[in-house]
């Protein structure tokens, strides 16, 4: 039997949770085509280590994104400091291929002057518009009737509050401690099996002294 | 008895052969306690693990490092839609690395609808109990100690009580427990008695042959008989092939993958059950409410799961009936799951000490007219799969009243305010304002859904025209070809399954020794 066998009796799904029917494959067009009203990007510089996985344009729609999704807020670190579209940037790095791709096809949609005049008459990219536009365009997705826009929000929303909140220099704004201290072991012995001895650990472990609460003996 | 080794991407370099007994495709529940009869029982096994080999070394308590290297596509599986974020474990030990410790047996409720409607005979309590005393022996399952609960779920305890309603503590499979409280991002102590620290490396000493960072791809077949299961291995870091291919050859394959890998690895090897594989997948749908209170809650600390009500379990016909219980509430899982604008997330974040989330997970698989969830391949790749999942009017009606339930249940217990997770939330002052809920927006991607709890798929059955694997958990056309995990269970459970899948595990593996 040939290994790596094509989707037996399933439609391909090459662009995912954007193409839904006929208007999800056309605001993909918009996105990843050719740019029929095209207008410029804002880029920002990239990262001193480079970018991953995202090109100058895609990373400069992220940082824009960032910017309004995370606005200033007192007793947070700005999105600049947790360089958060450097962290969406690796983070899309250990995603599977497919979803990349959907999310590079969604981040230049999203920037796309055409569709964002179709939808909200902005004749501008997303980068360059003025906060106030890009929090509009940003509501319009989130509140819009087509499911396709929502999810389209969803996602860019979840990557970056993930690559915002995976800092711990966000914890000290929601009075988070972090884990308890002293517990990790960053030594505790590995054990593979091979005849040696299994160690404390892999279900033998002990607390030296420390209270329990389910009646385990120590 | 030779003694078994877990092996690692990092280590296996060279393209391998391997020839055994048994075949068993994934670590989790399912394929673990399989794995462990099996060479107690003298047969010699061979394991295979997509995710890699994480322990406690690892397990520092933080997330972004659990979701990268222990959850499916880093924690962001989800339907096509993103209409139902899917979590679900990636690593040696499965879902039980990180799960949040409730166990549960399987309700008879549950087991009397799969004798009725699908005609299961041999999965009864009777036949499972001498298992379930088994394995709890085995892994410390006892209750957790009402004196033990954290604020997060006392808040659900007082609410239940305050209003009436059954309640219960929950038994959680934990020894020498520090009530951390980090479950989810993997053990740092080895408390929890996950497969990972239990039954797998009880197997090891036995006997096992574990290869992790080794993703099974395709099953070859030939007439009624499976002959090889081909494999390629991962490196342990970037996830991605390193080139080096596995090949086991086993006189019996057991495919324990869970309910979306399972399915999706017998559709890569064409064993597609005229297209039920992957079919009626059940999610337990999950809705979440966040509430405000006065006090500190500080629910990123202290045992994630210690209570629970099936006081709406059943409601009756032609409604989905829901449980109750609540999740640990680490930053960065909130602050992803929350909803709202950008601003209103921060000023929620800022109240992280203060708040209190509680779960309805929904019963589904049980009303006459659900399809549940499809899983189908993707283009392109061998991880990610193409899910969807139907929600009904029976969906949005329970979901409404679940929402309402919960808030009422926060406000008993003393909440000053209460939030949906609707994209645009609806926040409460009081009980006197439920009923702005139902003015919600209850559509797909209009209000978080989530799921922990992946089942069917593969669904067991007695007719071969309407399931996948027989009632003895064979697939229905091939001969030594078995799957044990979520994906074998027509219908949801109603309750957290792990002890379910263990259960079933543990009675398979004495005819699958059989079949050797």
């Amino acid at each position: 039997m040939k290994m790596y066998l094509p989707p037996p009796g399933t439609k391909p799904t090459r662009r995912g949770f954007l193409k839904k029917g006929l208007l999800g494959g056309a605001l993909l067009a918009l996105g990843s085509g050719a740019f029929l009203f095209t207008r410029k990007s804002v880029l920002v510089e990239a990262p001193a280590d480079g970018l991953s996985v995202l090109t100058e344009r895609e990373f400069a729609v992220l940082t824009a994104l960032s910017y309004r999704l995370i606005p200033r807020r007192e007793g947070f670190p700005g999105v600049e400091v947790v360089q958060v579209a450097r962290a969406c940037d690796r983070i899309l790095s250990l995603v599977d291929v497919t979803a990349l791709t959907e999310m590079k096809q969604l981040l230049l949609l999203f920037e796309n002057a055409l569709p964002n005049f179709l939808f909200g008459r902005r004749a501008s990219t997303f980068s360059t518009m003025s906060t106030d536009d890009q929090d509009a365009v940003l509501a319009e997705w989130q509140t819009s009737r087509l499911t396709v826009r929502r999810t389209g929000y969803t996602a860019l929303r979840g990557l970056v509050m993930a690559g915002y909140f995976a800092s711990d220099t966000t914890w000290a704004g929601m009075g988070y401690p972090g884990p308890h201290a002293g517990i990790h072991d960053a030594n505790a012995p590995v054990w593979k099996g091979g005849g040696a001895d299994r160690p404390l650990g892999n279900g033998t472990w002990r607390a030296p002294a420390a209270p329990t609460v389910d009646g385990g003996t120590p | 008895m030779t003694a078994g080794r877990i092996f690692t991407g990092d280590e296996l370099t060279k393209d391998l052969t391997l020839e055994c007994d048994v075949c068993v495709v994934g670590s989790g529940s399912g394929g673990a306690w399989t794995a462990h009869e099996l060479v107690k029982q003298g047969r010699s096994v061979v394991m295979l693990e997509e995710g890699g080999y994480h322990t406690r070394r690892e397990f520092d308590m933080t997330e972004p490092r659990a979701y990268q290297h222990l959850y499916q596509e880093l924690g962001n599986r989800a339907t096509d839609d993103l209409s139902m974020t899917i979590l679900q474990g990636k690593s040696v030990g499965g879902g039980t690395t990180v799960n949040w410790c409730s166990s549960f047996r399987t309700p008879e409720r549950i087991l009397k609808h799969w004798r009725e409607r699908f005609g299961i005979e041999t999965v009864s309590t009777g036949v499972l109990t001498p298992h379930w005393e088994q394995i709890e022996r085995r892994l410390h399952v006892a209750e957790w100690p009402l004196e033990s609960i954290n604020a997060n779920n006392k808040v659900l305890w007082d609410g239940l009580g305050a209003l009436g309603y059954e309640r219960g503590l929950i038994r959680r499979n934990v020894n020498n427990c520090l009530n951390l409280g980090y479950c989810g991002l993997g053990c740092p102590v080895d408390a929890k008695q996950s497969m990972l620290v239990t039954v797998i490396p009880d197997a090891v000493e036995q006997g096992l042959s574990l290869y992790a960072n080794t993703a099974a791809r395709v099953l070859d077949w030939d007439g009624r008989r499976v002959t090889a299961v081909r494999a390629e291995v991962l490196d342990p870091v970037s996830k991605k092939p390193t080139g080096v291919k596995v090949v086991v050859k086993p006189k019996v394959t057991v495919v324990s993958g869970g309910a979306i890998n399972s399915p999706g690895l017998l559709m890569r090897s064409q064993l597609l059950s005229e297209g039920r594989v992957g079919e009626r997948t059940w999610f337990h749908p999950v809705m979440i409410m966040m509430a405000e209170f006065e006090h500190e809650v500080n629910a990123f600390h202290g045992a994630p799961q210690s209570v629970y009500s099936h006081h709406f379990v059943d409601r009756g016909p032609g409604k989905m009936g829901f449980f109750l219980e609540v999740p640990p509430v680490q930053p960065m899982l909130a602050a992803t799951v929350a909803t709202g604008s950008g601003l209103d997330t921060l000023e929620l974040m800022t109240k992280l000490k203060h708040l209190q989330v509680m779960l309805a997970i929904h019963v589904d698989g049980l009303l006459p007219d659900e399809e549940g969830g499809t899983v189908r391949l993707r283009e392109g790749s061998q991880s990610r799969y193409s899910i969807k999942y139907a929600f009904t009017p029976a969906h949005w009606e329970a979901f409404r009243t679940a929402c309402k339930e919960m808030a009422k249940l926060q406000f008993a217990a003393g909440a000053k305010m209460v939030r949906s997770l609707h994209l645009a939330p609806v926040t409460l002052k009081s009980a006197a304002d439920l009923d702005r809920l139902d003015a919600a927006a209850w559509a797909p991607v209009q209000v978080r859904v989530a799921t922990a709890h992946q089942m069917g798929g593969c669904a067991m059955g007695k007719d071969p025209s309407s399931s996948v694997v027989d009632p003895h958990l064979k697939y229905h056309t091939l001969d030594n070809l078995f799957v044990v995990d979520g994906s074998v269970l027509p219908t949801s459970l109603g309750v957290n399954p792990q002890e379910t899948i263990f259960g079933l595990a543990r009675w398979a593996a004495g005819h699958i020794g059989q079949a050797v």
